[in-house]
This record gives structure tokens, C-alpha cells and sequence, in this order.
């Protein structure tokens, strides 16, 4: 799966669990400040995420990602 | 003699989870004592050796005088090895005598009696060795050894423990204070108030169906009703509580709300309302206001327990509340069905709904789901901030055994972690 799809799927994820609009989800989106992701929500993005594309994520390693690009790379890392 | 206290990781030990996942299983209470105090009281013995799962030796060596895993201690006196599940008041085989082993239906030791000179024609390379070894050449003993099997066993005979055990401490009457108004139901003979306990104004002490024993130190606020027969521990603070007949609180812990035939452990909080039935609370836990369990079924069947996230087990009662391991921390509201299975090492955020009957060790159960949730480094943290506000450290050691535990419990804790991400999947949909 390349760069592209991953991040397609992840900003997919993120409005649904987020409940917020496609638009303004970008990648320096920091979770927290500008998409107002609750602590509760935080874990459930980690949950949707390891669902959406079937991997297990480190959640010590996990929680430390902060924006949306950060996810992006740390998903794709995680395929590898 | 001396008295050998084994506790081993068979299969068997699942039965006293979660509450034996992090001590041996002779720690556990019943009525105002725990197993092991009432097997060296039964047996007599002043020189005392331990074996426990090897992943907990080192954290129960820092709580035990005596030695822990070393098998020096087989060498130089007559043994009497009996198992932790071995029921010390149902003992009928005297510690000293000639050699004899006493097996289960499985074939495991529960017991063996073994002469200093037959020792010597024994294999003593490990425990298991010995256990085989004696089993192997020492004569069988006569009938059954009885045991108890499962954790709700302990809280099932509490209340009937808990009058044997007030009868066996003879003590009676008031070192404490107990300030005016009071008001004692039955015997004042069936109340004992140790020294250093401080009973406020406005508190029911009712003995009248059992006897009542408060430990040293512990201190019960206004509005208490406290029925016997009970054991409040060391320290332990009742706060307005409700406290119905048949309780065991260990020492060191708030106490509030409604709370009837359970067994708490120590150092745990109830602070506020809500319902604790036919329980075992481990230690370290916090259960947040309202927290309620139920301890029977509208259909008045027996309540089954699943132990190990698969099968339900029977137990034979028509009242059996929740098992709830150590260092778990229930939200406000959180409401757990009959028979909960509550691992250790928990968080759960209540939805309003009555949670599964089974939620895993280290189990994050947030939006109605096991979650992986912030991991158990964020759990390590919360305990060591808890523990020094009751005078106790989270150590190294602390931290390894359950790391071990962590590992042990992972494949049920993930098959739930995995039905979690696909029920949160479809509520996307």
C-alpha cells in the first residue's frame, strides 16, 4: 500500500471517529488543538487505525504521534 | 517440623484469578485472617518456607519473613508440605508422624508428611522434583484433603469464618473509643473495638446475628451501621457505610456506600454509594462513585463466573458479585454484572450499561469496548502515585512481576482488544 492510499484511509478514519468535516484534515492537523480529539478519542483513533488497516500498533509508541502526518508515516512504517 | 507452603503455577490457579495473579494464593482472605495465618495456627509451625510462581518471588520475599523458593530449606528437619488451596480448618492429618502424600483427582500434591530420615532416600533437586519423588515412593494417605477450589469458595464460607475466627481471637469489649451516641444491638460480648479505633457519634453496631471485630487504628464515621458478623481492618475508615453482615475489610482502606458479604483485601477505596455484593476487591483498587456490582439474577438461577474470557464455570450459588483484580479503577457509574470478572490492572470508563461479564488484565474498557487505551506504563504510573499516599512504594520489582503478568494475560486481553476494534468499526459504519 503506498504513501497516497494510507493517507486517504487514515484522514477516512479520522472524520469518522472525530466526527469532523474532510476538509480540514490536513497533515500538520494536530489531533488535540485542532481537531479537538478527546483523550478517549486518542484511543480510539489507535483502535480504528489498527482495524482499518489490520496491524498492531505499540500504544506507548502510538500515543506519542501528535498530528496527522505523524500517522500517516508511523502507519506506513508499521506495513513495512 | 517444618511447614512448607506451595503454591504452584498449575492450571489450577486460574480458578483464584484475578485475584492471585499477583500473590500466592495462601494470602487471600477468609473471615478475619488470610489462608496462611490459619495454616500455621492450625499447624503449629514457628519455622515456615515458601514456594511461589517464580515471577512473583521476588515482590513476595520483600513481604515475608520467611525463605521464598530455596530449596535449602528441605535439608534438616521433618516437612510438612501442603498445598496453598488446602483448607486449614478441615485439616485432619497431624503435621508430625510417619511419612504419607495426599494427592487430588488430578494426581497433584496437596500434601505430604515427610520424615527427616525418609527425606534422605528422596530427590530434593527442586520442589517438583521433591513433590514427585514423594509421591513416587511414600504411602498414600487415608480419604480426601479438602481444598478450596475457586475464589468465590472464600467469599461463600466468609460469614461462617468470620464467627469461628471471632470465637478463636477470645477477645471482647471496648479498647478503643466509641463516642456518645451510641447505639449496640445484641452482646456486647460479640463486639470487640481494638486500641487505637475511633468509633464517632451516631454509628449502629449490630451484633445481634454475629459478632463484630474492628481492628486497631481504624476509625468509623457518624452514620455507619455496621452488622455482624464482620472484620474491619487495620486502619480502614468506614465512612456513613453501610455495612451488612458477613464482611471482610482488610486494613487500609475508605469505605462507603452498601457493602454485604464481601471480602476486600486492603488498601482499596469505596469511598463513596453505591452496591459491593458477595465480592472480592484485590488491592490497590479505586471504585468510583456509584459504582454497583450485582451479586444475583432476576431468575434466581446460579450465577456462573467466566475465568478465563471463554467458559463459563458454575458456582453452585444463586449469589456470587464481582472478582475485581488489583490496581483497578472503576469511573463513576460503573456497573458490573452478576459474576464479573474483573482483571487487574484496569480501567474502565462506565457507559451506563452493565459491563461483560469478562474484561481482561490491563484491559482499557472505554466506549463500551476492551481498548489497549493508554497501555500499562500509564497504569505504572497511576500506582506509583497511589501507593505513597498510603505509606507504600511501586518497586522495580513491582514493575517486573507485573510486566510478567502483562505477558501472561495478553492472548485473552487481545482477542477482546480485537472484538473491540470491529464492534467501534461497525459503529462507524
Amino acid at each position: 500500500m503506498d504513501k497516497n492510499e494510507v493517507q486517504q484511509r487514515v484522514v477516512k478514519v479520522i472524520c469518522q471517529v472525530l466526527s469532523v468535516d474532510e476538509e480540514m484534515v490536513k497533515p500538520d492537523s494536530h489531533f488535540v488543538f485542532d481537531l479537538g480529539a478527546e483523550s478517549t478519542q486518542s484511543v480510539e483513533l489507535v483502535a480504528a487505525f489498527e482495524g482499518e488497516f489490520d496491524i498492531d500498533m505499540d500504544e506507548d509508541a502510538a500515543l506519542e504521534v501528535q498530528t496527522v502526518g505523524n500517522a500517516v508515516d508511523f502507519i506506513t512504517k508499521c506495513l513495512k | 517440623m517444618r511447614l512448607i507452603l506451595v503454591d504452584r503455577l498449575t492450571d489450577k490457579r486460574l480458578n483464584f484469578y484475578p485475584l492471585a495473579l499477583c500473590r500466592p494464593i495462601w494470602e487471600l482472605r477468609c473471615g478475619m485472617s488470610s489462608l496462611v495465618e490459619k495454616m500455621i495456627t492450625r499447624t503449629g509451625a514457628a519455622d515456615v518456607a515458601c514456594f511461589v510462581p517464580p515471577y512473583m518471588a521476588e515482590v513476595y520475599r520483600a513481604k515475608t519473613n520467611n525463605p521464598v523458593n530455596d530449596a535449602s530449606t528441605f535439608a534438616g528437619d521433618d516437612l510438612f508440605v501442603v498445598d496453598a488451596k488446602v483448607k486449614a480448618a478441615e485439616l485432619d492429618i497431624d503435621p508430625t508422624g510417619p511419612s504419607l502424600v495426599a494427592t487430588d483427582s488430578d494426581g497433584q500434591v496437596l500434601l505430604a508428611r515427610i520424615t527427616k530420615d525418609d527425606l534422605s532416600k528422596l530427590k530434593t533437586d527442586s520442589l517438583d522434583v521433591l513433590l514427585e519423588s514423594a509421591k513416587a515412593q511414600l504411602p498414600s494417605a487415608d480419604g480426601q484433603i479438602a481444598a478450596w477450589n475457586y475464589t468465590w469458595d472464600l467469599v461463600l464460607a466468609n460469614p461462617k469464618q468470620l464467627v469461628e475466627d471471632f470465637k478463636a481471637a477470645g477477645r471482647s469489649g471496648v479498647e478503643g473509643a466509641v463516642e456518645e451516641p451510641k447505639a449496640i444491638r445484641g452482646s456486647k460480648q460479640d463486639i470487640y473495638i481494638a486500641p487505637g479505633v475511633l468509633v464517632h457519634p451516631m454509628v449502629v453496631l449490630d451484633a445481634a446475628e454475629g459478632p463484630i471485630y474492628i481492628d486497631e487504628g481504624a476509625e468509623i464515621h457518624p452514620f455507619t451501621r455496621i452488622e455482624g458478623p464482620c472484620y474491619v481492618g487495620k486502619k480502614s475508615i468506614l465512612l456513613g457505610a453501610k455495612c451488612r453482615e458477613g464482611n471482610s475489610i482488610g486494613p487500609v482502606c475508605r469505605i462507603g456506600g452498601e457493602i454485604e458479604e464481601s471480602i476486600i483485601q486492603g488498601y482499596s477505596n469505596k469511598y463513596h454509594d453505591g452496591f459491593l455484593g458477595h465480592a472480592y476487591v484485590g488491592e490497590w483498587v479505586n471504585l468510583g462513585a456509584l459504582t454497583t456490582n450485582s451479586d444475583l439474577k432476576n431468575d434466581y438461577s446460579d450465577v456462573s463466573v467466566v475465568l478465563d474470557g471463554k467458559k463459563p464455570i458454575g458456582t453452585g450459588s444463586t449469589k456470587v458479585g464481582s472478582l475485581i483484580g488489583d490496581h483497578t479503577k472503576t469511573s463513576i457509574g460503573t456497573l458490573f454484572n452478576t459474576g464479573a470478572y474483573v482483571g487487574a490492572m484496569t480501567l474502565i470508563a462506565a457507559t451506563g450499561k452493565p459491563l461483560p461479564k469478562y474484561i481482561p488484565s490491563f484491559a482499557w474498557f472505554l466506549e463500551g469496548v476492551v481498548t489497549k487505551g493508554f497501555g500499562k506504563k500509564m497504569l505504572y504510573k497511576t500506582a506509583k502515585t497511589a501507593m505513597p499516599r498510603r505509606g507504600c512504594q511501586w518497586t522495580e520489582a513491582d514493575e517486573t512481576m507485573w510486566d510478567e503478568i502483562f505477558e501472561m494475560t495478553k492472548p485473552v486481553r487481545m482477542d477482546a482488544i480485537k472484538k473491540g476494534r470491529r464492534t467501534l468499526a461497525a459503529g462507524r459504519a
